[in-house]
């Protein structure tokens, strides 16, 4: 009986086996396809893959003239074209480096030296392992990492008369680089995470603790003090008193180097003279070679996942710092291929998010089929993700303004007071992740409200509205303003719906310009226009 | 225990009600005759109004008790103030509280308080979360627990609003695990939160019609994708319009001078002012802060030029809402985050005491004209029974209607008490 059954499980799943032969897109359909436990929608219309395209790889929605283009394209292969592109634009280093200042930072502040590390690590798609190990071992001698040093300086730094946050850092350091949130095992094993032990949060506490941030120079900085003995914890539960030393979560404890009194340093301190000392064993420098490297599977699986994450909008393993053997992958088998990938590729992100985004997964539509509910997990429908604060920018800026190719919004006057304003009103507050999509009161009433934004609504050159106030007909401009703002074709409907609001304005010149601000306004702050579809 | 009831009388029917509730009815029916009352559409507002409220007025930096609701006069250290008595016989408040002591048939005082942290910075957070069992996951303040498991309410309005000093803003922390939804929207200095007044360059009637258009957009969105993120977008809209809407509750010219006189034109009477307005127009919990009560040095002049401020104030706004009936829904608390000590130090202050002291309520699910707990005779620990923050959580819980030994919060799955779960409620104040 049980042999049968094996037998016909077999039969089932043996058509569907991945041939490694197959390339990486086509491999990762195959295994989301085999468990999607039912139908799987269609690809997305070109207007659909579009917009996400762009949000996706440039941080902003196309202009009317790229998208004209794009959607006027009959070649068979105009989506890879197009990915090709984005890919390989100036903007794409641009939006990796938003990316990773969202994640890494969670809105805690900014620094002009930390951006040009980020900036510099874009520019020249620095493989994720030495960016992890510049964050994790800063190197302040050099000009052009040493900004890495603000993810430690940052959570270090005081905040009112609250303890030096060195548990906080701890934490991060486990979510951000090996998905584990390790915060409940500060005190003792985690309740309800078997895998989560107080030594995996107190053998990389003992390494921060040891750390400090320089005051002697005006950059973000790190100094250790010598480390000579294991740090004793006890949990709070048995109190058993334990020792540990330097130690990745998961991993084998490293060893504290002695040396004879009067060699432990490399630069002995000297207090009056107001040198810093440098001792010769450095946990920074240890802890970021043991974490941050392929032989650590979970710092390659975490990437593997966060990658697959910014690509659907869920991760295979969800949440994404909960990484652990009781919340399993949705799909083992493919977190298994990608993380063998990530390593092949050497920490490659471009390259393994660009065939993220070449998969049918990727590319499926988002508008529901049926009335099922369809669990996020098994990606039968594409799911939709925020538009986050920066994207949200651009891409007003772009919504609004001339319509032209290659107009980059970046390069906007007073971009960086634009830039500040909608982070005020659209980002999370600070140290609470940006997954899911929240939007705020705040954020309506700026929306409503806010001048800047209605004066981008004004006819004023040649941006949107004075475009608009040009054209003639109402189906005319409802086909402008749906694809400056929404990047698509109105339908029947929607034109019946602009043709209606735009009447009432009548033929005065005055009018009609307000009128046409606001039909503006209304596709600006619709749910469509904050949701990467 | 101590029960310093009316003799005689039950709690819920003392000879203030009655004249209080005879004043109300007159009120009301000026214009109509007696058994038409429920035809009377004001009244008829009022009897549907059943939903319950909160007003939480935080004294931060503590405000001492002896000089407030626990006074020992002639004692080694009960300081230069007398005691005066209340509206409820055998009650004595400090004499710095003359208005509210006449208040006080409405009031509940628990006297035998004795909480855990003596610091401003971890005890603020501890009470407010109600100091549960450490777990891992950060509790929410009481403003957005309730919030979560009352919702905003027929308003429309924000659910948790916090009416304080100084800038304003969303102010996500104190919701915790909850998610930035539930935190609370401050109004600085009572004033209306930035982008609030509706722009100039957009009249009332454009600003009716782009939206419209903007909501039938959504509906078509809506139609062809899942609706969870169009309804989450449209409330936090909707939200945003009826505060705009309500930007009558931030206009100075509509409140009565008699109204500005009875509760002080300084800030904390302005500030509580602005919580009875709040409490009319439906909001679910209005928080109204008062800071620098932490008197190390001179305590004596320094609490008997606060004390006073918060007397006008509270007092008005209990007789207020007494008077209107609103005390039938609405809970009043007003507490600090620990007490102050008895030992008076040599700067003539009073430090950190959370080891014995007291909190006033009053309003919906309570006793009237009620004291539970006591010192011992200097004031300076508990004597009998005392109560940590958790069992005042479950007290507050259970006037809202909310079964906190029941009802579980869920944190992604996990699920989490309430309140402290090895607490009860106070059942002696209970009504």
């Amino acid at each position: 009986m049980l042999v049968r059954w094996l037998l016909a499980v077999a039969l089932v799943v043996a058509p569907l086996c991945v041939r490694a032969a197959d390339p990486l897109p086509a491999q990762i359909d195959k295994l989301i396809e085999a468990a999607a436990g039912g139908p799987v929608s269609p690809a997305a219309s070109d207007a659909e893959f579009l917009r996400r395209i762009y949000l996706d790889v440039v941080g902003r929605i196309p202009t009317v003239d790229e998208a004209r283009s794009f959607l006027n394209d009959k070649s068979a292969d105009k989506r890879a074209k197009l990915i090709d592109k984005l890919f390989a634009s100036g903007e794409f280093p641009r939006r990796m480096e938003e990316l990773l200042n969202q994640m890494l930072m969670e809105r805690r502040g900014e620094d002009a030296e930390w951006q040009k590390f980020l900036a510099w690590a874009a520019d020249t798609n620095q493989p994720w392992d030495a960016i992890a190990r510049a964050i994790l071992d800063p190197d302040a001698d050099s000009e052009q990492v040493r900004g890495a040093a603000y993810f430690i300086t940052n959570r270090l730094s005081k905040v009112g008369q609250q303890d030096t946050d060195y548990p906080g850092l701890t934490r991060d350091v486990g979510r951000m680089f090996m998905g584990v949130d390790l915060q409940c095992a500060q005190c003792h094993n985690h309740l309800f995470v078997d895998d989560y032990k107080q030594v995996d949060f107190q053998g990389l506490y003992t390494v921060f603790l040891n750390t400090a941030i320089r005051t002697d120079v005006k950059y973000p900085a790190v100094t250790e003090k010598l480390m000579t003995k294991k740090i004793d914890f006890q949990s709070v539960f048995d109190k058993q008193p334990m020792t540990v030393g330097p130690r990745v979560p998961m991993a084998k404890e490293l060893m504290i180097p002695v040396f004879a009194k009067g060699e432990e340093y490399t630069v002995v301190p000297d207090p009056k003279k107001k040198v810093l000392g440098v001792p010769k064993f450095s946990p920074l420098e240890t802890i970021a070679k043991d974490l941050a490297t392929a032989e650590n599977r979970a710092f390659a699986e975490n990437l593997a996942n966060r990658l697959w994450y910014f690509a659907m909008g869920r991760g295979l393993v969800h949440p994404l710092d909960l990484r652990h053997s009781g919340n399993k992958p949705s799909h083992p088998e493919l977190l298994k291929l990608l993380t063998d990938e990530v390593i092949a590729r050497k920490f490659d992100m471009k390259s393994v998010l660009k065939d993220l985004v070449l998969t049918k997964t990727y590319q499926r539509t988002s508008v529901r089929q049926s009335s099922e509910t369809l669990a996020e997990d098994r990606y039968r429908v594409a799911i939709e993700k925020p538009v986050w604060a920066e994207q949200l920018l651009w891409s007003t800026l772009t919504a609004v303004g001339t319509g032209k190719s290659d107009t980059d919004p970046r390069k906007t006057a007073n971009v960086a007071d634009l830039r500040k304003k909608f982070l005020t009103a659209f980002a999370n507050p600070a140290k609470e992740p940006e997954i899911d999509f929240a939007p705020s009161v705040k954020a309506a009433l700026f929306v409503m409200n806010d001048s800047t934004i209605l004066s981008w609504l004004e006819p004023a050159s040649e941006n949107l509205v004075a475009r608009l106030v040009a054209l003639k007909d109402e189906k005319q401009i409802a086909d402008e303003v749906y694809l400056a703002v929404l990047s698509r074709e109105p339908t029947d409907d929607e034109r019946k719906d602009i043709a209606e609001f735009v009447k009432k304005a009548g033929t005065d010149e005055t009018k009609k310009a307000k009128t046409l601000g606001m039909l503006a306004w209304a596709l600006l702050s619709s749910t469509e226009f904050c949701l990467n579809h | 225990m101590s029960t310093l009831q009316y003799a005689g009388e039950s709690s819920l029917c003392s000879p203030h009600e009655h004249a209080v509730s005879r004043r109300q009815l007159l009120g009301a029916t000026a214009s109509g005759a007696g058994l038409g009352l429920l035809s009377q559409p004001a009244l008829a507002e009022a009897m549907k109004q059943k939903e319950k409220q909160v007003l939480f007025v935080w004294i931060d930096g503590a405000m001492s008790q002896l000089e407030s609701w626990d006074p020992k006069p002639n004692t080694q250290f009960g300081g230069p103030f007398r005691a005066i008595p209340t509206s409820v016989p055998g009650l004595h408040f400090s004499e710095l509280l003359p208005r509210t002591a006449k208040q006080a048939h409405h009031l509940t005082i628990v006297r035998n308080l004795c909480t855990k942290d003596n610091a401003h910075s971890s005890g603020v957070d501890r009470i407010q979360r109600g100091d549960p069992k450490p777990r891992g996951p950060v509790y929410p303040y009481f403003g957005s627990a309730v919030a979560k498991l009352l919702g905003g309410g027929p308003s429309g309005l924000p659910p948790y609003v916090w009416i304080k000093p100084m800038s304003g803003g969303f102010v996500y922390k104190d919701a915790g695990f909850m998610g930035p939804k539930y935190g609370a929207l401050a109004f600085g200095d009572a004033k209306p939160p930035e982008n609030l007044l509706r722009n100039e360059r957009i009249s009332n009637e454009e600003d009716l019609l782009r939206n419209e258009l903007r909501a039938k957009l959504n509906e078509r969105y809506k139609q062809r994708h899942e609706a969870k993120n169009v309804e989450a977008n449209s409330f936090v809209y909707d939200v945003a319009q009826e505060l705009m809407k309500r930007q009558d509750l931030f206009d100075e010219s509509k409140i009565s001078a008699k109204d500005k006189e009875r509760y002080g034109t300084h800030e904390l009477g302005r500030h509580m002012l602005m919580g009875r307005r709040m409490l009319e127009a439906g909001v679910r919990f209005v928080k109204v802060n008062t800071y620098g009560w932490d008197t190390h040095g001179d305590n004596f002049n320094g609490h008997a030029s606060l004390v006073p401020r918060f007397d006008q104030a509270f007092a008005a706004i209990i007789e207020d809402l007494a008077a209107a009936g609103m005390l039938e829904n609405v809970l009043v608390i007003a507490m600090s985050e620990f007490g102050r000590t008895p030992r008076i130090n040599g700067h003539i202050g009073r430090d950190h005491w959370p080891e014995a002291w007291s909190l006033a309520m009053a309003g919906t699910g309570l006793k009237h004209g009620h004291v539970h707990g006591k010192t011992n005779a200097q004031g300076t620990w508990v004597s009998g029974e005392e109560h940590d923050i958790g069992a005042m959580f479950h007290t507050w819980f259970s006037c809202l209607g909310i079964d906190s030994k029941k009802t579980m919060y869920d944190n992604n799955g996990q699920p989490l008490p309430l309140a402290h779960d090895d607490m009860f409620p106070v059942k002696d104040v209970l009504a």
